[in-house]
């Protein structure tokens, strides 16, 4: 099996037309690739569906591009460029550190030293500067210049030490402090370690960095891609690091201590910039990561004002090794959260060069799914995704697909299949792994899906549209599915709308993030993916204000609507939404928990976790909820007596009252499958939502409950014998004339392309849009369709079992 | 727990028949489950697999929940055409690697001979006391998801 040898992203993910696209392609062996823009109609290559299909469309861009490798330099640090003020004979180093993983096993990815705070270059092998580091052998070490110096102790993982050095350069004496904050029984005293170096520090123009040390320096092409560029950090380290401080003087242990408080602004009763007077003159650089959490910039505070830059968004808002568990919220206890966790599998932004740009003609151009299809001579081949999005006030129709953007960088190059043993309890199979998520396997610079933990096992909570995303690709089967997920599923869609002939254009979440109501407003109708299940609040703002208003919603998937996310301010200059955040805090479904007080965002300060628990229900935007998952195969839906009432009989039209709707599909073999949503009126379902379709009864015993619906262990949560573990689709009007249909079921749209779009499922789904597509507000209900409703209308459980 | 059954058991023999049964059944469907379709690729109707035989069940879900290191997956080496099954290193960053040369042209055979494989790796006592580790007291285990 070959390696991917063409990867690529693009600056955005939805360009207007007359707007510039550009892509950045990394092609690694062969001289030169073939470029062209297909429209995207097809990608799911299963037998049984009508196959890959793409339309070729004439651009300029189409022609043969010279080759050329570029890599990521992935992993996160700090740095501050080379100073004089860095170039000391003496100094103290000192930080607290919560390292992940002190010592790797030697086969890891990046197995080796890792740097804390370093002006250190490895050089030619013979390194020159000074730097604090965890040895290969997990140990603390201090480097001068090629001299080394450990404790030869062990540090504990995921616990914080109190680390520090000190180097004399008149007397060559060097001091090396490990204090653990947690002091086992059974632990051995850690005494300082002393030694004698009689050397002078070689200095260097190379950065300090932060969680890293230098490599090397050059003008190699590869290292136009490092920040800054043609420097090769190396070492990143995986943890905490809290209140890094560089002094240019050998500190007792005494100045240590008072050091900690680092530099303290300058006030009529303090007028100096360090704990004392004294040690205020002997600061070259003291960061309060707790100052600018909002930021990719370590704020030095010290009197030199040596800021360091965040490279590939290391995660902050995270707690320090003063929390006091009293504060969970870091917007008002700033000076606990002066933690920053590095990772070495951090990437915010490939930077690669660009290879090909696309002058989007500002006429004539259809809003649709494209790709940038990148080929060699050799058989190689990759897609870059991307959507033309008409500007507001120049709507090409009255179909607006919101194409799920933030749900696709939410699930980014995910490696649940190899890092989790295949996640194999709930996928209920073994799964299997596409080129794609095997070349990701090697690859952990191209960064993980935020529902991967790191290589060092914490969460991933932020995800960048900088990168190659190889799981927003065509001819992409996902293991959870066995089938398309995501991207590839959305083209059943996406084919059913070109075979049945509706002019649609598309818009992302991204747009409707930025713009609100304006993106929806000229829009009929607007249709959901399979499963917008990470959603932004200005998003869900625009969504209720748009059906509120008499829009039309048709939510084809399930499981939307679910998680907090925001996308990250320090990367704005960027482009739109280029980093979102997610924090999966004490609820919902979750492949990673957040650590205590670590809960709300990095990059806006809101509460992370489920919109259900921030008071926004799931429920509220189309009328069903996610109550349960599985994901081994998929079932049909059968008619309620709801779907009779006139306010909705329209939909059936064609479809008999007993006919199984939708067993069959290219997604599980059925169309309710995957994840299924409910009408629950109790949770924020209108009381008026008709559940006129309902997959009860027909779930495996892979479906479980959602975790949220139950607070007690117990049997009986699976689809053989749970009531809520189940899909319904649901219709309810909104006002003035708008109203939302729910098809509820994740698998749903992939029963849309069976038999070339002959099928139950397409009827059903065309009856809606034809409907909801309409011009001025929808047909009133009749009349007695008017009436007062209770939410539940029911006796209180607490009366019906005291009688 | 339940002993996972011996080589040479009828009660073994019965396990693999009940499970290459569902794995013809499913042939076709785009999704797997260890479940007998009523009528072939067709989920319209699922029975039997897992849902009603509990040893068979037992033993899929202790399988299911071994570490991630050294554990067998599918590998897909042809789009929709040509598969082979992968051991994974349980090392970040490093991939897993091809077993044996074997290539399958159905995705759901691949699944029984999985399945039939980590039979006979799997020791009778499996999970029980006898194969106590340190790893059971910092979760190595595949229960935590990732």
């Amino acid at each position: 099996m070959c390696a991917m040898r063409l990867t690529g992203y693009a600056d955005k993910f939805g360009v207007h037309p007359g707007d510039t696209i550009k892509f950045y392609v990394n092609c690694d062996g062969p001289s030169e690739f073939k470029a062209e823009v297909v429209q995207m109609i097809h990608g799911d290559t299963n037998p049984r569906g009508p196959g890959f299909i793409e339309r070729p469309i004439d651009t300029k861009v189409t022609g043969t591009y010279k080759g050329r490798k570029q890599i990521i330099h992935g992993g996160s640090y700090g740095y501050v460029e080379n100073a004089p003020q860095f170039h000391v004979d003496s100094f103290t180093l000192q930080c607290w550190i919560w390292p992940t993983t002190p010592k790797t096993h030697p086969r890891y990815w990046k197995h080796g030293a890792q740097g804390l705070v370093t002006k250190w270059m490895n050089g030619q092998g013979y390194g020159k500067g000074y730097g604090l580091f965890i040895n290969e052998q997990g140990c603390l070490e201090l480097r001068i210049n090629e001299h080394k110096v450990t404790t030869n102790v062990p540090i504990r993982d995921h616990a914080w030490h109190f680390v520090a050095a000190s180097y004399n350069a008149a007397t060559g004496e060097v001091v090396l402090y490990h204090e653990p904050q947690v002091v086992y029984a059974l632990d051995p005293v850690i005494e300082p370690v002393k030694a004698t170096i009689k050397t002078k520090i070689i200095h260097t123009p190379a950065p300090v960095a932060l969680g890293a040390y230098i490599d090397r320096m050059d003008d190699d092409p590869l290292a136009k891609s490092a920040l800054p560029s043609g420097v090769w950090f190396a070492g990143k380290y995986n943890g905490k690091i809290d209140s890094p401080r560089i002094c240019n003087k050998a500190l007792s242990r005494f100045e240590i201590e008072q050091m900690k408080a680092g530099a303290q602004p300058g006030l009529t009763e303090r007028r100096n910039s360090g704990p004392t007077g004294a040690l205020s003159e002997v600061i070259v650089a003291a960061w309060d990561f707790w100052d600018g959490i909002d930021t990719i910039v370590a704020k030095d505070n010290g009197p030199y004002r040596f800021d360091a830059k965040l490279v590939n968004c290391p995660t902050r808002a995270l707690t320090g090794y003063n929390w006091s568990g009293q504060n969970f919220d870091w917007k008002y206890a700033k000076k606990e959260y002066g933690a920053i966790h590095f990772h070495d599998d951090d990437v915010d932004n490939a930077r690669w060069e660009v290879d090909v740009e696309w002058d989007v003609p500002a006429e004539g151009v259809k809003s649709r799914f494209y790709a940038l299809k990148l080929t060699t001579a050799d058989g190689d081949e990759d897609y870059i995704p991307f959507w033309v999005v008409p500007k507001i006030g120049k709507e090409q129709s009255k179909i607006a697909v919101m194409v799920p953007t933030i749900s696709y960088m939410a699930y980014a190059n995910e490696h649940v299949a190899c890092n989790a043993g295949g996640a194999e309890l709930f996928v209920y199979r073994v799964p299997i792994m596409q080129h794609q998520n095997m070349f990701l396997a090697e690859h952990r610079e191209y960064g993980g899906s935020i529902y991967d933990t790191h290589t060092d096992g914490s969460g991933i909570c932020l995800s960048s549209r900088l990168r190659p995303i190889l799981s927003i690709r065509p001819k992409y089967d996902h293991f959870l599915a066995q089938a398309p997920w995501q991207y590839p599923a959305d083209l059943h869609l996406i084919y059913w709308l070109e075979t049945m002939g509706y002019e649609y254009d598309v818009i992302t979440d991204e747009d409707v993030t930025y713009d609100g109501v304006a993106r929806l407003e000229n829009y009929n109708v607007v249709i959901t993916g399979s499963h917008p299940e990470h959603n932004s609040g200005t998003q869900l703002d625009a969504l209720h204000n748009y059906t509120q208003r008499g829009g039309r919603l048709m939510y084809m998937g399930a499981d939307a609507w679910y998680w907090v996310h925001s996308f990250h301010p320090a990367y704005d200059k960027h482009g739109r939404g280029v980093v979102t955040e997610m924090r999966r805090c004490e609820s919902g479904i979750r492949t990673w928990r957040a650590e205590p007080g670590e809960y709300y965002h990095q990059g806006t300060g809101e509460l992370g976790g489920m919109w259900r628990f921030r008071g926004r229900s799931l429920y509220s935007v189309a009328g069903v909820g996610m109550t349960n998952e599985g994901f081994d195969v998929s079932t049909y839906y059968s008619r309620t007596p709801d779907s009779l009432d006139p306010r909705v009989a329209w939909a059936f039209e064609g479809i008999t009252y007993d006919e199984p709707i939708g067993n069959f599909g290219l997604v599980g073999g059925g169309c309710a499958g995957l994840e299924l949503d409910i009408v629950d009126v109790t949770l924020g379902s209108p009381p008026h939502t008709l559940a006129v379709a309902t997959s009860a009864g027909r779930h495996t015993e892979a479906y479980l409950l959602v975790m949220e619906d139950f607070g007690f262990n117990q049997q009986g949560l699976d689809g053989t014998t749970h009531p809520r573990v189940r899909g319904d689709i649901a219709f309810h009007e909104t006002p003035n004339g708008g109203a939302c249909f729910a098809f509820s079921s994740i698998a749903f749209c992939g029963s849309l392309p069976w038999n070339n779009g002959k099928n139950n499922v397409s009827t059903l789904v065309g009856n809606v849009l034809n409907r909801f597509m309409m011009d001025g507000p929808l047909p009133p209900p009749p009349a007695d369709a008017i009436k007062h409703r209770g939410r539940a209308d029911y006796e209180s459980p607490a009366v019906s079992s005291a009688t | 727990m339940i002993s996972i059954p011996k080589k040479g058991t009828p009660e073994r023999e019965e396990l693999i028949r009940l499970h290459k049964e569902c794995v013809e059944s499913m042939k076709g469907v785009a999704g797997f489950s260890v479940l007998k379709c009523g009528a072939p690729g067709d989920t319209t109707v699922v029975s039997g697999g897992v849902h009603e035989h509990p040893v068979l069940r037992r033993v899929l879900l202790r399988m299911r929940g071994e570490s991630p290191k050294g554990k067998l997956i599918v590998i897909c080496t042809k789009i929709d055409k040509e598969w082979r099954i992968g051991r994974l290193s349980g090392i970040r960053g490093v991939p897993p690697v091809f077993v044996n040369d074997k290539v399958y042209t159905d995705e759901q055979e691949i699944q029984h001979d999985i399945f039939v494989m980590r039979l006979d790796e799997l020791p009778e006592t499996a999970g029980m006391p006898e194969h106590f580790t340190e790893g059971w007291k910092h979760r190595d285990d595949n229960w935590p998801v990732t």
